[in-house]
């Protein structure tokens, strides 16, 4: 493949910086979540982190290198894969914590459901571009971006992973109506998701339940599921305006928290650095997502606005479910804080998204593929 | 990309609304995020700071009490003791040098940790430090008289393990330590907890799922020290579950003293079901010594013992079975009618077969024997004869339908299989032929032939009660902590032997004049009912040279090399209660190294279980109070 010129040009400097600034505030906060854990022999979590996020930089790259035109037309093959890997997990994963997430890869751990958030985008795309003819979409056209989703969402059902479940019909949604649809269609689908909800209480598990009874009602059982949401909000109003400081979180460091490596890691954050830290992190956060948008915008076509605008939306509900959780305006479900988080899935699924929104940047002036 | 330049190109008005209204809400949604921000840290901020400073609510685990073995009668082998830990919390002391050294002023024998001189221990904490464990009540008291004088320093009340027979069951019970990696990643314990306690050998491992319990967890207020100042809610732990084993306590302490030879094991066996009366392996190790994490000392000690402490040997040695085995080629020569009762041979010394010649013990030669003298006086060549007349295959046929070559099923870990040789297996094992001077070996149990000391008591219990094979258990049932059985473990029948029953009764016909016969091997069973029927052997470690002499003092010979005896009886013969093995490893003859164990342990038992009733023991000789049930049978 012939590299144009053009595109080392424009290539796009500003997010990548946003998103190493994140991921270097990310590994000092890992480093005080885990301070009060004795490792022994085992690497600590800041240092693991690191080489995720090593390979999450080299997956960036494969993903701003290779053309997201020729991306959106293998569209359906990328989904059809990382779909079979979501079914080789159904067979054989690995279950922790009571799911079945993980999939075990000669010694290396990940998470097909991760990946899926990507390639359903691109395969959406790639319908979409396919049948694009100017006008929005109605019903009928509605039914294999439907299947694109629910095949996937109900997979992830079954782990079970709610959350993950979720993020997928959301991301569906803001995507759909995004790329245009007629209002009955839109009509239809509200209706059809709210006659689904009811259903969806027989769907979850014992856990699950509790988790949005909880969320309702945390002070109800103190003990169990609620104690998770209660000793977030201590941490982080005890941040208070300036921060207990780095390393001196009592939340944190009498390990009152919850998965304060992944999960929770803001928490951590927010206790030790107060309302300016997260503020910081917010504005930062928000300028990552701005600028998406306005790669977006900018795009030289149709599928490339598309692409960047998914991939742009990813990092916008990670952010907002996680931040929600934490803050107690959302339930409990288990998605990681983009960068900060400890994960490897997660991460070199978020950079790939990076790269996408790059890959769209730096081709906005290249006409011919 | 078909319709790619036509249609494709991007009208920049065209969603130049949608981006707005995204913008928007992503904006708001921030706003939102923001707020809520401002909120908790702001407007609630010192609301919080003070709930997180003052009124610390913590989840903590409640460990529960791990459930108790008993015995057959219901008197405990094992239960739990409290043990007190001196611990210090670094973030409540201004000086932990300054704490240890006033605990050493109040205590002259206080020792501090190694670990503590580095500080490493030290770093951060609100995590209590061990600094002595296991301390005794008047240190406990110390320290609590002075608390005020030493501030974080506190007592940790653990519950831990107490084997109350020691040595004498750490085989059959196995011992306790928190779980390791390895099993952590392991599919058996896939419901486990870092940190958890669990089962690591015998009953304990076996049957740690009914043992172990359910943690239950507190809600508790911690002050900035992280002590406990009060508990808010509390769901209790669940303890575990009791396990009744078919061991008898009393014949196992028996067992125990009885056995006062260096290594070997013993092993009791009820001929009617299959239980395990008794199990003892020396050397052995004190399972309370793992209590709280065995010392590096002890460890060093016990894992570079030549001897194998931990080793079971009545379930994970291999013997030879030497002349216990010569009644199952006594059988199988009867069932294959190659021989009957009466028919006599000649044995004169030796045999030669080939140009090897097989010696019998008896150097100057049997005379003519008959089946009931061949094995009443052991006869090599007899055997020997029959032996090569049946074939090596014909021989592991019976050997295999007898029990032997194949693990029993007994329920705890490390049950090995024993070697039944065949042509079979010689060629695939070797690639070469298999020997007819081969065969001769196996005849006496000698040669390849191996078997576990549980694989020929249950062999011999099955001779000696009709023929049924047993899988050995040791576990009778699972009881709630009330008393109510939760799951019974019936005895199971894994097979018959393979031969009719008149044949048994001449076999035990004769193993009774063994003991019971003036010139009987087993001599030292002769009691005064004459209701001991039994076989001796001898299990050559190394063999001897031909010319050596058979008179040779086994105490001349380095321990190493000296024989394996061998002794297994079963008693009343008519209708045996028990079937007793004993293996005295490197102790010579069987009827001087191993019969007089067993002597004591079958008048012990005749004494003190078939002479008085069991129901007067329990009140009688045993000193357990924690005895809670009568005999059941």
């Amino acid at each position: 493949m012939k590299i144009d010129r053009r595109v080392l040009i424009n290539f796009d400097w500003i997010l990548p910086m946003l998103v190493l600034l994140l991921c270097g505030i990310g590994l000092v906060n890992l480093y005080s979540a885990g301070s009060n854990i004795d490792y022994g022999n085992v690497t600590p979590h800041y240092v693991r982190q690191l080489y995720w996020i090593g390979l999450g930089l080299v997956m960036m790259v494969v993903a701003f290198s290779i053309d997201y035109r020729l991306m959106v037309r293998y569209g359906y093959v990328l989904y059809t894969l990382s779909l079979m890997l979501l079914l080789v997990l159904f067979v054989c994963g690995e279950v922790t914590h009571g799911s079945q997430r993980w999939l075990t890869l000669g010694g290396f751990t990940m998470q097909p459901s991760e990946l899926i958030k990507l390639t359903m985008i691109i395969a959406l795309v790639k319908y979409v571009d396919d049948r694009y003819e100017g006008t929005s979409f109605g019903l009928s056209d509605l039914f294999t971006p439907f299947l694109l989703l629910l095949v996937p969402a109900l997979l992830i059902l079954k782990q079970p992973d709610l959350g993950t479940a979720f993020f997928l019909v959301l991301l569906f949604l803001s995507f759909v109506l995004f790329a245009g649809i007629r209002m009955k269609a839109f009509l239809f689908l509200c209706a059809s998701s709210l006659a689904l909800l009811p259903g969806l209480w027989f769907v979850m598990k014992d856990y699950q339940k509790e988790r949005l009874v909880m969320f309702l009602n945390p002070e109800h059982d103190p003990l169990g599921a609620g104690y998770h949401i209660i000793q977030s909000i201590i941490a982080v109003g005890s941040g208070g305006l300036i921060g207990k400081g780095y390393l001196k979180g009592t939340q944190s460091q009498l390990k009152f928290l919850p998965e304060q490596q992944t999960d929770f890691v803001f928490s951590v954050f927010a206790e030790e650095w107060g309302f300016i830290g997260v503020i910081v992190v917010l504005v930062i956060f928000l300028s990552l997502i701005l600028w998406g948008l306005n790669v977006a915008r900018r795009a030289r076509d149709y599928s490339g606005l598309l692409v960047a605008y998914g991939a742009t939306m990813i990092f916008f509900f990670f952010l907002f479910i996680n931040i929600g959780m934490i803050l107690g305006i959302l339930p409990v479900v288990g998605i990681p804080l983009p960068f900060m988080s400890y994960g490897g899935s997660s991460m070199v699924v978020l950079m790939m998204a990076a790269g996408l929104i790059m890959n769209v940047s730096m081709r906005r002036f290249v006409l011919q593929p | 990309m078909p319709n790619h330049d036509k249609l494709n190109r991007q009208d920049p008005s065209f969603f130049k609304t949608r981006f707005v209204i995204v913008g928007c809400l992503i904006f708001f949604a921030f706003c939102l995020l923001g707020g809520r921000v401002w909120y908790l840290q702001v407007l609630r901020g010192d609301e919080l700071r003070t709930r997180s400073e003052n009124n610390r609510i913590r989840v903590e685990e409640i460990k529960p009490l791990r459930g108790l073995i008993l015995d057959r009668y219901g008197a405990t082998l094992v239960d739990n003791h409290p043990s007190f830990d001196i611990a210090v919390i670094p973030q409540e002391t201004e000086n932990v040098g300054r704490a240890v050294e006033l605990l050493h002023e109040f205590s002259r024998d206080f020792c501090p940790p190694a670990t503590l001189a580095d500080g490493t221990a030290l770093r951060r904490g609100y995590t209590p430090v061990t600094l002595e464990r296991d301390v005794s009540w008047e240190k406990v008291a110390l320290v609590e008289t002075y608390s005020t004088m030493l501030p974080g320093v506190i007592i940790d009340v653990v519950p831990v393990r107490n084997y109350t027979m020691g040595d004498a069951t750490a085989h059959a019970l196995g011992y306790v330590g928190e779980i390791s990696r390895n099993e952590l990643q392991s599919p058996a314990y896939r419901d486990y907890r870092r940190g958890a306690i669990v089962g690591k050998s015998g009953i304990e491992r076996t049957m740690d799922r009914y043992l172990r319990g359910k943690s239950g967890g507190a809600q508790v207020e911690v002050n900035v020290a992280g002590r406990t100042l009060d508990v808010l809610a509390k769901v209790d732990a669940v303890p575990g579950l009791n396990v009744v084993t078919t061991l008898d306590k009393g014949l196992q302490q028996a067992c125990w003293e009885a056995f006062d030879s260096p290594a070997g094991s013993v092993v009791v066996m009820d001929p009617n079901d299959g239980s395990i009366l008794a199990m003892v392996s020396k050397p052995s190790y004190d399972p309370n010594l793992f209590n709280r994490g065995i010392s590096e000392a002890d460890w060093e000690r016990f894992s570079s013992d030549p001897r194998a402490p931990f080793k079971n040997r009545a379930l994970s040695a291999h013997y030879p079975p030497a002349s216990l085995i010569k009644p199952l080629i006594a059988a199988a020569a009867l069932d294959q009618g190659l021989i009957t009762g009466e028919e006599t041979i000649m044995c004169l010394g030796s045999l030669s077969v080939g140009d090897r010649t097989f010696r019998c013990w008896g150097r100057k030669g049997h005379g003519a024997l008959n089946l009931y003298q061949a094995i009443v006086r052991s006869c090599d060549v007899y055997f020997y004869t029959l032996g090569l007349q049946m074939g090596i295959d014909v021989i592991a046929e019976y050997a295999y339908r007898f029990g032997l070559g194949k693990v029993t099923g007994v329920e705890i870990a490390g049950e090995r299989p024993g070697l039944v040789p065949s042509t079979q297996w010689k060629r695939q094992r070797f690639g070469e032929p298999w020997h007819r001077g081969e065969t001769v070996s196996v005849s006496i149990g000698q040669g390849f032939l191996s078997a576990t000391p549980l694989q020929l008591v249950r062999f011999y219990a099955a001779m000696t009660n009709g023929g049924v094979l047993y899988q050995p258990r040791l576990v009778e049932r699972v009881e709630s902590p009330g008393g109510d059985i939760v799951e019974s473990f019936p005895a199971i029948e894994q097979g018959r032997l393979p031969v009719s029953r008149e044949h048994l009764e001449q076999v035990k016909r004769a193993l009774w004049g063994a003991v019971n016969e003036p010139r009987g091997t087993g001599k030292a069973l002769l009691r005064k009912e004459r209701d001991v029927c039994g076989k001796t052997g001898t299990a050559q470690v190394i063999s001897m040279p031909d010319d050596d002499d058979d008179g040779e003092k086994q105490k001349d010979i380095p321990y190493r090399f000296r024989d394996h005896a061998l002794f297994v009886c079963s008693v009343p013969c008519d209708d045996p209660l028990i079937t007793v093995m004993v293996v005295v490893e490197h102790g010579g003859h069987g009827g001087s190294a191993a019969a007089p164990i067993a002597r004591k342990i079958v008048d012990w038992y005749m004494e003190n279980r078939v002479m008085r009733a069991p129901e007067s023991i329990m009140t009688g000789s045993y000193d357990d109070t924690s005895t809670r049930r009568s005999h059941e049978d």
